[in-house]
């Protein structure tokens, strides 16, 4: 598979990190959505504060994740 | 099982050039969040006329205007519990916590959200994974775990590297070490004194450390002996044990620098998530390698409160990380963290203040001069002596006197215990205009001015 983003730095992404992306952004988009039940909601958050770190880690985000309640 | 000796590859061996790059694209969206976001830092950079856009390359860091603890007391005290410090709403907070203050000083109140809580224990890992700790191993802690910071991130440090976490909690140091030898724990988290503690308790218990349990590494933290060489050198005999040094702070949450496995004498950096300046303190400018300086921080970790140039008032001189084998590119502080610039004293972990110690000797109206004497029992335990005189006509009073003023000072400084000693009357030093009360006998203070 070939990747086409890049890191902060503007380095290309390896696999694994555009995986590691692909799932932070995933993660993202289902801790905004209003609907889902409790146990959903905060384990979505849980999940994607932990993947926050990796890829912030990595150098393939630096953001803040408040209005997401994470 | 083979592991990376890195916790993060990519940035630990990272080139000067792009760390510092990447560190000047984070701090401009910092200061972007901050200025967007938090009342004091609009404010401050408003005065100061900086604008996040200024940030062109990594020394424009020097058009922002310093941050410093009493300007944060101050906010705390106009608007309570926070200030004008907080970036997003109170109930975004999983966490809170404060630092140890004492009588006369506001401690720091912090809070943390879901990710800032990960993030203080994944500067822990940088450390903990450095200093070679890994999923075989069984982490003891020897830790009160109360809303003072001190050990928490690291806990949850470990458990993300999959060892076993045994959390040592409210318990005699008796039986602290009883759980240490039969749970098999291979590392030890303690602050200096206590670890010393610990192994004198176990000699007396008839216990070897060093041949009786399988502890074969000690991660210190909560004062600067860890870099001590002699301290460190009489905890690893003790122990049977390499020791690292870390070193950290509540007002960003986590720790800052670490000791890696190669122990070069000193800690390095954890700088893709900080920047740490070192400045002369009289006239604010940047010092090289090889000076004394004051350490300034700026976090890129905990978005609630961001913490931007931040004078921390620690006595640090930096060194390149090559100076180290270990690979790592990050500069390193030789000799951790040496001491302190100000008058705040850091006696076992706890902090203490020489104004707030007055203002508690000065309610006893028996007490005529004094004396606060700092010293190193053994050349390991730092230990804080007030020294007194009582007024002719008072004598009898000494003997309830001695073990209220000891309750007291202890009551102020978190239990820290305190050496009272009384002196003949006109023994000690008088002053006529500006008192100098305290006397620091210990090693550490020959690095002072």
């Amino acid at each position: 598979m070939t990747t086409t983003g890049t890191d902060l730095l503007g380095r290309p992404l390896t696999e694994q990190e555009q995986e590691l992306l692909n799932v932070y952004q995933a993660l993202k988009k289902l801790a905004a959505q209003p609907d889902l039940p409790p146990c959903a909601v905060s384990n979505v958050r849980k999940a994607l504060s932990s993947i926050w770190q990796a890829t912030n880690d990595l150098d393939l985000q630096f953001e803040q994740l408040y209005d997401l309640g994470v | 099982m083979a592991y990376s000796e890195y916790w993060n590859p990519k940035n630990e061996t990272l080139a000067r050039e792009d760390l510092q790059a990447l560190q000047l694209l984070k701090l401009r969206r910092l200061c972007e969040w901050a200025y967007a976001t938090t009342p004091f830092h609009r404010h401050r950079f408003d005065a100061a006329g900086f604008k996040p856009e200024q940030l062109k390359t990594l020394d424009d860091i020097r058009r922002i205007p310093f941050m410093t603890r009493e300007e944060w007391m101050d906010s705390q005290l106009a608007q309570p519990l926070y200030g004008d410090m907080l970036a997003t709403e109170q109930r975004n907070a999983i966490r809170y916590h404060l630092t140890s203050g004492t009588t006369g000083r506001t401690p720091i109140r912090v809070l943390d959200s879901m990710k800032d809580w990960d993030w203080i224990s994944e500067m822990w890992c940088y450390g903990i994974w450095g200093f070679g700790v890994r999923p075989e191993d069984t982490v003891y802690f020897a830790f009160g775990y109360g809303s003072f910071i001190g050990f928490w991130g690291a806990h949850y440090a470990c458990e993300k590297i999959g060892a076993l976490v045994i959390p040592g909690g409210a318990q005699t140091t008796e039986g602290r070490i009883k759980q240490i030898i039969e749970m098999e724990a291979t590392t030890v988290c303690s602050t200096p004194t206590y670890a010393l503690h610990l192994w004198q308790k176990a000699r007396e218990m008839g216990i070897d450390l060093a041949k009786d349990s399988k502890v074969d590494k000690v991660i210190l933290s909560g004062e600067p002996a860890g870099s001590i060489p002699a301290v460190k050198r009489q905890l690893e005999e003790a122990w049977g044990a390499k020791c690292g040094d870390t070193a950290g702070m509540t007002e960003v949450g986590t720790i800052v620098i670490f000791e890696c496995s190669h122990q070069p004498g000193g800690t390095h950096i954890i700088e893709d998530h900080y920047i740490e300046e070192s400045i002369n303190p009289d006239t604010g400018e940047p010092t090289g390698y090889g000076e004394l300086g004051e350490r300034v921080v700026t976090s890129f970790g905990r978005g609630f409160i961001p913490v931007i140039r931040y004078r921390t008032k620690d006595m640090i001189m930096k060194v390149p990380g090559s100076t180290c084998s270990c690979g790592r590119t990050w500069d390193i502080y030789d000799g951790g963290i040496r001491g302190r610039w100000d008058d705040m004293k850091l006696i076992r972990g706890t902090n203490v203040y020489p104004r707030a110690v007055e203002a508690i000797v000065r309610e006893y109206v028996a007490i005529d001069e004094f004396q606060i004497y700092l010293w190193r029992k053994e050349d390991l335990q730092d230990e804080i002596t007030i020294k007194l005189e009582v007024k002719p006509g008072y004598e009898s009073e000494w003997e309830a006197l001695q073990e209220k003023l000891r309750k007291d000072l202890a009551n102020a400084h978190e239990g820290l215990r305190f050496n009272i000693e009384r002196m003949d009357h006109g023994n000690l030093p008088r002053f006529e205009l500006k008192a100098k009360r305290l006397v620091d006998a210990r090693p550490v203070a020959q690095y002072q001015r």
